[in-house]
């Protein structure tokens, strides 16, 4: 008698395996240590979801994402990756500007790569604290309008914004060099001690307390020349 | 050749499960272009398969064309809302049009190729490998390479290849996260492309996703579904702006359906309405009309000689024709069987003073629920006239008599004075016949002879469907004033779930 089923048969198949769902799956892990680091600073500093810009507080915020960041092995996309979450807010309940620009510059700061590009242009938050002590050999490009707090700290590193920046811009900037190709906002290279500002448009305001270092606007120096607000 | 076609084309039809796809053809196209596609129909270009089996099996060259074309249809972008979704995103990051497009297509191109790949060892392969590339073919073949794990004979862009072999292409839930990172990451080669003039010279070799690879029901359906998910009436018009050609070519059939013909430009913002209206099929309550003189079957009378023959009933009569067996229909135009359910024909008011919302900026409810009314009327073959009003006496007023014409009804639908609020009753008067056609009123009721209105409505015999946009003290008098009128049904429209709530012409339950 003929078997019914034996057209049936049972056919073995081999699912194809292609390096993609590996790259996807890896990048996926460092991205989640990536924002759980973030989030255990965010829940640390900023409990009441105020978060106050003080020297002291920045700089221990800092070291925390440090030790946090110094245990990852993440690349450049990486970075601009978790900057289009944040900016998202699809896997970040929340996002405290102070703390995430922080966050993002020790990310880049730990970085094994010179040269960072970060695109920034199509997100509609803003970053500050970008470029936080930048160290020496270390280049930042940002590309697009950036917040406040720019540069601040730059400690040796060039930084580039390719669009405008905030207020702030280099406050307290140790050396280095920043170069914005817009316009800068208000106490630009407040405290300020070494290095060079280089705006390419104009500068709204310069800071009042400036220690050392050169400003540019529009290719002229306009500091040590000229004190005080424009 | 045509036969190693046909025996190709039947091994990727099983291998992809058999897709409703006709057979392809041959075409005389030009060399560098393998593909092309439309309206389901697969084109080959001979020349392209010549110039390719030089360097590969003549059997390759056609299944990896065939498999790149299928895994379109089957996968990605699978129908034309996705198309245009990720076009939109695309250009939101490029904000320029052509380059849009060239993204989109190598995105598509690399989720579809990427999909085949991974299921079966496609010969997409090896054609890629043998392929003429362009600087960006080689940015995209360089990611390829990655994801697939296979040489393609591609040296450097290293940095490009490293982001774009990144993005999850198979994860169909992130195809517009992954098309903006796509498209940013590809821009600088883009705009290098665009300054060199992308022309017929970087046209990809795997051939490029037009509108027209789409049949014109598929571009109906796509764009009901882009209507729907549109927040606001420019994103829908930005998107359809960009294809108004190919979109007016493919609808040029469709004058009932789509409202735009031969001769006449596509107005996005009625297209946008006419296709949203569609998502919302609101119900009628039918209406006993008047008889027509028809005569129909009443009861059954023995048959005569001289009686006939048409009105004799074999299904009583034993199947004999003989006098005094044989059963035959007496015909009456009785008044219980001269009467039959019908839909009437409508008078859509619809206030477009300044307190409305202007249809072309953004979404309103107004517009909305009018078309929809306006689309059920029309599909149930009543015809309808449009009051639209603003300031009636200072000329802000457009009226539309009796048609079916969808493109005239919508245009005056969404047609926006913008001024202040007072109608003409004479006017609605005028659109009054015979048959006592139904009312439908759409407005926030801040009228100023308002009083008029109503006295207007609890004298006519009409049925009145009045739908109210928010809620004001105009609209609390309103409703007070209508509660004894059985003949009229008021609905509230705050958002857009309550559009299917009304039923239109339905005269409150204790009337029956």
């Amino acid at each position: 008698m003929r078997n019914p089923f034996q057209d049936f048969q049972t056919v073995s198949f081999r699912k194809k395996k292609i390096p993609l769902s590996r790259i996807v799956r890896a990048k996926q892990e460092v991205m989640e240590h990536i924002l759980e680091g973030y989030l255990h600073l965010v829940e640390a500093e900023a409990k009441d979801f105020v978060w106050l810009v003080e020297q002291s507080r920045v700089l221990k915020t800092y070291n925390e994402a440090v030790n946090h960041v110094q245990r990852l092995n993440y690349d450049q996309d990486d970075i601009e990756e978790f900057c289009g979450e944040l900016d998202s807010s699809n896997k970040v309940p929340y996002m405290i500007e102070g703390p995430a620009g922080i966050y993002v510059s020790a990310l880049v700061n730990q970085l094994g790569e010179d040269r960072v590009v970060l695109r920034l242009k199509d997100y509609h938050k803003n970053f500050h604290l970008l470029g936080y002590r930048l160290p020496v050999g270390k280049t930042l490009i940002l590309q697009g309008d950036i917040g406040d707090f720019t540069g601040a700290g730059l400690a040796g590193g060039c930084l580039v914004v390719e669009g405008t920046a905030g207020n702030w811009c280099g406050a307290g900037m140790m050396h280095g060099e920043i170069l914005v190709a817009g316009t800068a906002g208000w106490k630009t290279g407040e405290w300020m001690k070494a290095g060079e500002i280089r705006v390419e448009g104009w500068i709204r305001g310069i800071g009042q307390n400036i220690l050392g270092g050169k400003i540019y606007e529009q290719g002229k120096l306009i500091t040590p020349q000229h004190r005080g607000s424009q | 050749m045509d036969d190693i076609l046909k025996d190709i084309w039947t091994k990727v039809r099983k291998r992809h499960f058999f897709p409703e796809l006709p057979p392809p053809k041959y075409d005389q196209g030009e060399s560098r272009v393998g593909l092309d596609i439309k309206g389901k129909q697969i084109t080959i270009s001979r020349e392209f398969v010549e110039k390719m089996a030089l360097k590969l099996d003549q059997e390759d060259v056609l299944e990896g064309l065939l498999d790149h074309a299928v895994s379109h249809y089957l996968y990605c972008p699978w129908d034309l809302a996705t198309h245009l979704k990720l076009y939109a995103e695309a250009k939101n990051v490029l904000k320029d049009k052509q380059m849009a497009q060239i993204a989109t297509d190598y995105f598509i191109d690399i989720v579809a190729d990427t999909h085949c790949v991974s299921q079966f060892d496609s010969a997409l392969i090896n054609l890629y490998r043998q392929l003429d590339k362009g600087r960006l073919d080689e940015v995209a073949h360089a990611a390829l390479q990655r994801i697939w794990g296979v040489d393609l004979g591609v040296q450097g862009h290293t940095d490009i290849s490293r982001k774009l072999s990144r993005l999850p292409y198979l994860d169909r839930k992130h195809w517009t996260e992954s098309i903006r990172r796509f498209a940013g990451s590809i821009q600088s080669f883009l705009e290098n492309e665009n300054k060199q003039s992308m022309g017929a010279n970087s046209s990809n070799p795997m051939g490029c996703h037009t509108l027209g690879q789409y049949s014109s029901q598929e571009i109906e359906e796509g764009l009901t579904q882009l209507a729907n998910e549109a927040a606001t009436p420019n994103d829908f018009k930005e998107i359809v702006r960009d294809f108004e050609t190919e979109i007016s070519e493919a609808t040029r059939l469709g004058e009932e359906a789509m409202g735009v013909g031969p001769g006449h430009s596509l107005d996005a913002d009625i297209l946008y309405y006419m296709k949203l209206a569609e998502n919302y099929l609101l119900p009628i309550r039918k209406k006993h009309m008047e008889a027509s003189g028809s005569l129909y079957p009443h009861h059954h009378i023995p048959w005569e000689i001289g009686h006939p023959y048409q009105d004799v009933d074999p299904w009583t009569s034993f199947g004999k024709l003989m006098p005094a067996i044989t059963q035959s229909w007496k015909r009456h135009e009785g008044e219980v069987f001269g009467r039959e359910e019908g839909v009437p024909d409508c008078v859509l008011i619809i206030d477009s003073s300044g307190s409305m919302t202007n249809p072309r900026q953004e979404l309103s409810y107004a517009v909305l629920g009018a078309a929809c009314a306006c689309d059920a009327y029309l599909r149930n073959d009543a015809r309808v006239a449009i009051y639209n009003f603003s300031d009636a006496d200072a000329g802000g007023r457009k009226i539309l008599p009796y048609s079916d014409n969808r493109r005239d009804i919508y245009r005056t639908i969404c047609h926006y004075f913008g001024g202040g609020t007072r109608l003409g009753v004479e006017n609605i008067e005028t659109l009054q016949n015979d048959n006592i056609p139904d009312i439908f009123l759409i407005t926030d009721m801040q009228i100023i002879n308002l009083q008029l209105l109503i006295q207007y409505f609890n004298d006519c015999e009409n049925r009145v469907t009045a739908v109210h946009i928010g809620d004001n003290k105009h609209v609390s008098e309103f409703r007070r004033s209508m509660d004894l009128n059985p003949n009229v049904g008021i609905y509230a429209v705050e958002e857009k779930s309550d559009i299917p709530r009304i039923v239109l012409g339905k005269i409150r339950d204790f009337f029956y």
